[in-house]
């Protein structure tokens, strides 16, 4: 008994608020990603450079002497500007063509290889890294966590909440499920659709470069760091349902907490294939995912 | 016509021999000039037209001056062979050096072999070169890749005697080499092995692998994680308190210039085994490091000084033998003695391998500095080649 009351404290324990706090990364990600999906109907190839961007924003600010958490607060903004107007002069011309998700998801991904590259022209192949704001660690039930990863988990659940009662709670809300479930009769009805697109877009981007400042510190900033979450975050997407909070939340949780948990027992090289394996079992055998699209649960 | 041409042919070939030194000595310089190992091959020639700068200052070779021909290895063995080829053809170099990747160094051997010429490494890691694959023409001035590990273990035995070790790598041929190189090593010197990990490479976060790393209890953490990887071990170590009472040791290529900085205080006391650093504290080496940065406007790194050797390995040869011949010249290499900014250095006639002092060194206020020396006879380990 005293056993596995040990093995709970001093090996699942730690392992499973690891995982919550890379799980909340993840879920970060994934929420920009699905709900740019869910409302757009856009594949955005591009979401892992706008989470980079808010990183290299966030190095750029502090070496300038912004306070870490004024970055908090001014990256967001300045990528909701970016992401605004890439909708508006790039997504919507090719928007409207009948083969949308092909012209779509190419123009992303040239997106994405041309920003990694300028990246990498102003910043340079090297790794940079922000200081983290809060330092030392803390004992919690007997284990140790960073506490800057405590606050991540913290300000990651505070800022989940926060999409929710935006999507669910506001009129802005209530008009992009609106568009979400029927363009056209939202359009009649007097939505400005096309301001909500460009408005949900520039949402989606602001939340991958707000993710981008708060891992900086922990993960390093360098210019292929949009790969790191975005295989991870497709799969919580696709195996949520495409377009849903609620599952991208809840498949966010239990694919992290699966790779954590089994990185005890298998080989670390193994935790990718499992997770994609369960990616594509849900493709197979139900391809909706955990919940439902936006706008229609 | 073709009588002619035989002729010339035959009048050529004595006015060859009846002039045995027409012209400068020609050495001849593969190296990567594009690509991932540009920067390797930037120090390679940096540190080759220096000492060819001074040598011709100094009256040259046997009083020939001395001449290098560049070509482009581009990392690749099939190119370096092409290259190669070329250059003992073509060019008619009395010798050849600058390959990087290990198997173009291996490549280049047999190409100077059936060319009868000479040839050396400046970088190449492989233990394979001097080992089981070593050639009767083929040198190397750098140290190999377990001498490196000699090194650090020396020390870190001497520092923490029967240490408990534990090693995590990345996962892929690299990878798993050097901590097994290390681990063999460090067991037969009485260190007791606690645990391993393979982490992927570009692996984001460690922290799942630390409740291994913390149950084991290591005295001692062995990695040889590269480039990004290493700032995000390593600030994720410190961020979990791991770093108290663990001494982090770990390959040459673990902590670099290129990540130091984004490391910041996180790399502090980091130790690795190395054949040099800029910071070695001699009149030889402080002339070196001030002629070369007055030149080329930054510092040697180990690639620069070796190269920078090599070719006063092959002009202490050649001056003891007399001549450019090459057998006479391998004669005089084998068991040469000669002097390089690093110290004294002795060419191993058994395995064509060169013995030098190693070091240890250890991150200190984000300079690499010495922390103790292990003489190259210690270092440098049992001649295993066979060919010769």
């Amino acid at each position: 008994m005293t056993d596995l009351a040990e093995a709970l404290q001093f090996v699942y324990g730690p392992q499973v608020l690891n995982g919550l706090a890379i799980g909340v990364a993840v879920i970060l990600m994934a929420l920009g990603l699905t709900i740019i999906f869910g409302l757009l109907d856009v594949i955005n190839m591009a979401h892992g450079e706008c989470y980079a961007l808010g990183a290299y924003l966030a190095v750029s600010l502090v070496a300038a002497g912004v306070n870490f958490w004024l970055c908090l607060l001014l990256v967001p903004v300045i990528a909701a500007a970016v992401g605004y107007f890439a909708e508006r002069l790039l997504i919507q011309r090719v928007f409207h063509s009948r083969d949308r998700h092909v012209l779509t998801l190419l123009l992303t991904f040239g997106i994405a290889i041309i920003a990694e590259d300028v990246f990498k022209l102003i910043y340079g192949p090297n790794p940079h890294k922000v200081e983290s704001p809060i330092q030392g660690a803390s004992e919690l039930l007997g284990i140790m966590l960073p506490n800057y990863r405590l606050f991540l988990i913290g300000a990651g659940t505070a800022i989940i909440v926060a999409v929710w009662l935006v999507v669910y709670r506001t009129s802005f809300g209530a008009m992009v499920r609106a568009a979400a479930f029927d363009k056209h009769m939202a359009a009649s009805l007097g939505v400005p659709v096309q301001r909500v697109c460009a408005t949900t877009f520039a949402f989606g981007v602001a939340l991958a470069a707000l993710s981008g400042v708060l891992l900086a510190p922990v993960y390093s900033v360098f210019p292929t760091m949009g790969k790191d979450f975005i295989l991870l975050a497709f799969s919580v997407v696709i195996v949520g349902g495409m377009g849903s909070i609620k599952g991208a939340v809840l498949a966010g949780l239990v694919l992290t907490q699966i790779q954590s948990i089994s990185s005890l027992y298998v080989s670390p090289v193994w935790s990718d294939p499992l997770v994609f394996g369960i990616m594509v079992l849900f493709l197979m055998v139900r391809p909706e995912g955990l919940a439902g699209r936006l706008g229609h649960g | 016509m073709k009588q002619t041409l035989i002729a010339a042919a035959v009048a050529f070939a004595f006015t060859g021999a009846a002039q045995p030194q027409p012209g400068p000595i020609k050495i001849g310089v593969v190296t990567p000039l594009t690509g991932t190992y540009a920067g390797i091959g930037q120090q390679v020639k940096w540190g080759i037209d220096l000492a060819i700068k001074e040598i011709n200052d100094k009256g040259g070779i046997l009083g020939r001056k001395v001449e290098a021909l560049y070509e482009d290895e581009e990392a690749n063995p099939t190119v370096a062979v092409q290259k190669a080829e070329k250059l003992f053809q073509v060019s008619k170099v009395d010798f050849l050096t600058g390959t990087v990747n290990s198997g173009s160094t291996l490549a280049v051997s047999q190409v100077a072999e059936r060319n009868q010429r000479l040839a050396a490494t400046t970088v190449s890691f492989s233990d394979a070169i001097t080992g089981a694959q070593c050639s009767p023409n083929m040198f190397r001035v750098n140290a190999r890749a377990g001498m490196q590990s000699a090194a650090l273990v020396e020390w870190m035995v001497k520092e923490k005697p029967n240490p408990t070790v534990f090693y995590l790598g990345p996962d892929y041929e690299m990878g798993r080499s050097t901590v097994s190189a290390f681990k063999s090593a460090a067991e037969k010197r009485g260190a007791k092995s606690v645990g391993e990990v393979f982490a992927p490479l570009d692996n984001k976060d460690y922290s799942p692998f630390f409740g291994q790393i913390r149950s084991a209890k290591p005295q001692v953490l062995y990695t040889s994680v590269a480039g990004n990887d290493t700032v995000r071990f390593m600030s994720q170590l410190v961020e979990y308190g791991l770093t108290k009472n663990l001494q982090i040791v770990g390959a040459a290529g673990t902590v670099t210039a290129q990540n130091l900085g984004a490391m910041g205080n996180a790399a502090e006391g980091y130790v690795t085994g190395a054949a040099y650093t800029p910071e070695l504290d001699s009149p030889a080496n402080k002339a070196f490091v001030s002629a070369f940065k007055a030149a080329w406007k930054t510092e040697p790194d180990l690639y620069g000084v070796d190269s920078y050797g090599v070719v006063y390995f092959y002009k202490a040869a050649a001056e003891k033998a007399k001549t450019t011949d090459t057998d006479k010249v391998r004669a005089a290499a084998r068991g040469l003695d000669w002097d390089t900014p690093q110290g004294k250095k002795h060419m191993r006639a058994g395995d064509h391998q060169a013995v030098q002092d190693m070091y240890a060194v250890k991150v200190t206020s984000g300079k690499f500095k010495i922390v103790a020396k292990v003489p190259g006879t210690a270092a440098v380990g049992p001649d295993t080649c066979d060919k010769f």
